[in-house]
């Protein structure tokens, strides 16, 4: 279904990835999205797309530097414009190269969420729509679940985690500083101290917030040499 | 605004105006291009400790899901901070002035409220009487200003239209822009306000971890060394946490314990 090559980046996109992103475009009220994500160097790669004009918008803004998808995989804010042709918009002074190409695919809107674990940016998730219009209250949830579900995809890897353990954890903030901490205590990055919370959560059959509570008050400690 | 911990509780009349204004354009003057809104709201509370006579300030914000967040906290110690999250899940004064748009008033804590769980750990935790002043946008609640007091009763009526005016001043600071149009724009601002957060929170794990200090002393680190070096509370915690920057900078004006352990947890 896609013209891109699976695998290349730091994670590839694995087929969940894909199906999540196709369930929430025929939940929420746009015509197609793609997804892009950042190498360890910070360079961005579009690496789904799930239509032409999908990847092509992918694929266009990582190539010039510019667009709503690469201002969200460098910030902390979604980036959400119902119409590029809107003056107010402020497209045409952020993204004059980008608007013109978009207006040639006939794209009015375009939705940029950064796929993140806190400090740690892995790229960003777009939508896109024909028409003008912003996205309507419970479709910006239905996004946000979205993103964040593919965010932990792609920090899981393969590995089979069951849903119970979902996206709400991602923003368990005791979650966040307990994660912290065990990057101290495992000389990680933060992605993987947050991976191991959440496998140890599983493992253990421990909700996650009562492990991370755990680890902030210094019950539970993750050393190097157990890993 | 300079420093938040500087300002002493005033005692009453002309003193206390004068004061109150210089806070409200101080935190107004920080409203400024590209400010940092977690630093921002962090002044926010400290100043409604000062002003409000009140114990501990605390700011929660909504999700788009209505969940509620901590967004800064007069005391970043962990039990403070697990006070105010814990309405996210055993309901409290916050959750049901965001439901209903309503500041919600607790003279005593002790006597019966809808939110037993939650009453019986602020008792513990040895408070006594809790406000919530709702922060309101339209027909929309962003979130609410929370006040914990160790004596009953809550707050008097001046006192009580003071909250409302820090919840007023808190609401700007979270649109950033006073001319806000766009709903889109309103789901920017919050969920940019709130992936701060969360990276704060990293950091604070971090500089706890490293120094073995607790979580309100690693947070007063982080906060004075961004001051300091006049740079983004959010963007060096970021650093922080992606090792662009070393733990010991920022833990370098922190006396360290004698002996490990950490009471302040």
């Amino acid at each position: 279904m896609s013209g891109f090559k699976e695998t290349e980046g730091t994670y590839g996109v694995n087929p969940r990835i894909r199906d999540f992103l196709v369930s929430c475009i025929g939940a929420v009220a746009v015509d197609g999205g793609g997804v892009s994500l950042l190498s360890r160097t910070g360079a961005g790669e579009p690496v789904y797309g799930s239509d032409p004009t999908a990847e092509k918008l992918e694929r266009l803004q990582f190539t010039l530097g510019e667009g709503p998808c690469v201002d969200a995989s460098a910030g902390r804010s979604p980036v959400l414009v119902p119409d590029l042709e809107s003056p107010g918009s402020g497209a045409t002074e952020r993204w004059p190269t980008f608007l013109a190409e978009a207006f040639d695919l006939g794209v009015r809107a375009v939705f940029a969420f950064p796929l993140r674990i806190g400090a740690r940016s892995l790229g960003a998730v777009d939508f896109y729509r024909k028409a003008a219009g912003p996205l309507e209250d419970r479709d910006v949830v239905t996004s946000l679940t979205v993103v964040d579900t593919i965010a932990l995809a792609l920090l899981d890897g393969d590995a089979d985690v069951d849903g119970a353990f979902g996206a709400e954890s991602l923003h368990n903030l005791e979650v966040h500083r307990a994660a912290g901490m065990v990057m101290m205590q495992m000389r990680s990055s933060i992605e993987e101290a947050v991976l191991l919370l959440r496998a140890t959560s599983f493992a253990e059959g421990v909700p996650i917030d009562a492990l991370a509570r755990a680890v902030v008050h210094g019950e539970r400690r993750f050393e190097e040499e157990s890993a | 605004m300079t420093d938040g911990n500087v300002m002493e509780t005033p005692d009453s009349g002309s003193s206390r105006e004068a004061l109150l204004a210089s806070t409200f354009v101080a935190l107004a003057d920080t409203l400024v291009d590209d400010y940092d809104v977690v630093d921002m709201l962090d002044g926010l509370v400290n100043s409604c400790v000062a002003l409000l006579g009140v114990s501990q300030a605390g700011l929660m914000l909504a999700d788009q899901r209505g969940a509620l967040h901590l967004m800064a906290s007069s005391n970043e110690a962990t039990r403070i901070v697990e006070l105010f999250q814990l309405q996210g899940t055993e309901g409290g004064p916050c959750v049901q002035a965001c439901r209903t748009g309503v500041a919600v008033h607790v003279d005593d804590l002790t006597r019966a409220t809808p939110w037993p769980r939650f009453a019986d750990t602020a008792v513990t935790a040895g408070f006594r009487s809790v406000h919530a002043v709702p922060m309101r946008w339209r027909e929309t609640t962003l979130g609410a200003l929370n006040l914990f007091n160790e004596e009953p009763p809550s707050l008097g009526n001046e006192d009580q239209q003071l909250a409302r005016a820090f919840a007023d001043v808190a609401t700007i600071a979270i649109l950033q822009q006073r001319s806000l149009h766009r709903s889109s724009q309103l789901v920017e601002q919050l969920q940019s306000a709130l992936n701060s957060r969360i990276v704060i929170e990293q950091a604070k794990g971090v500089l706890a971890e490293h120094g073995k200090v607790g979580m309100d002393m690693a947070f007063v680190a982080l906060r004075d060394f961004a001051r300091n070096h006049n740079l983004k509370l959010a963007a060096v915690a970021e650093a922080l946490v992606r090792r662009e920057r070393s733990a010991d900078d920022i833990l370098v004006a922190v006396p360290r314990p004698s002996a490990p352990g950490d009471a302040d947890r």
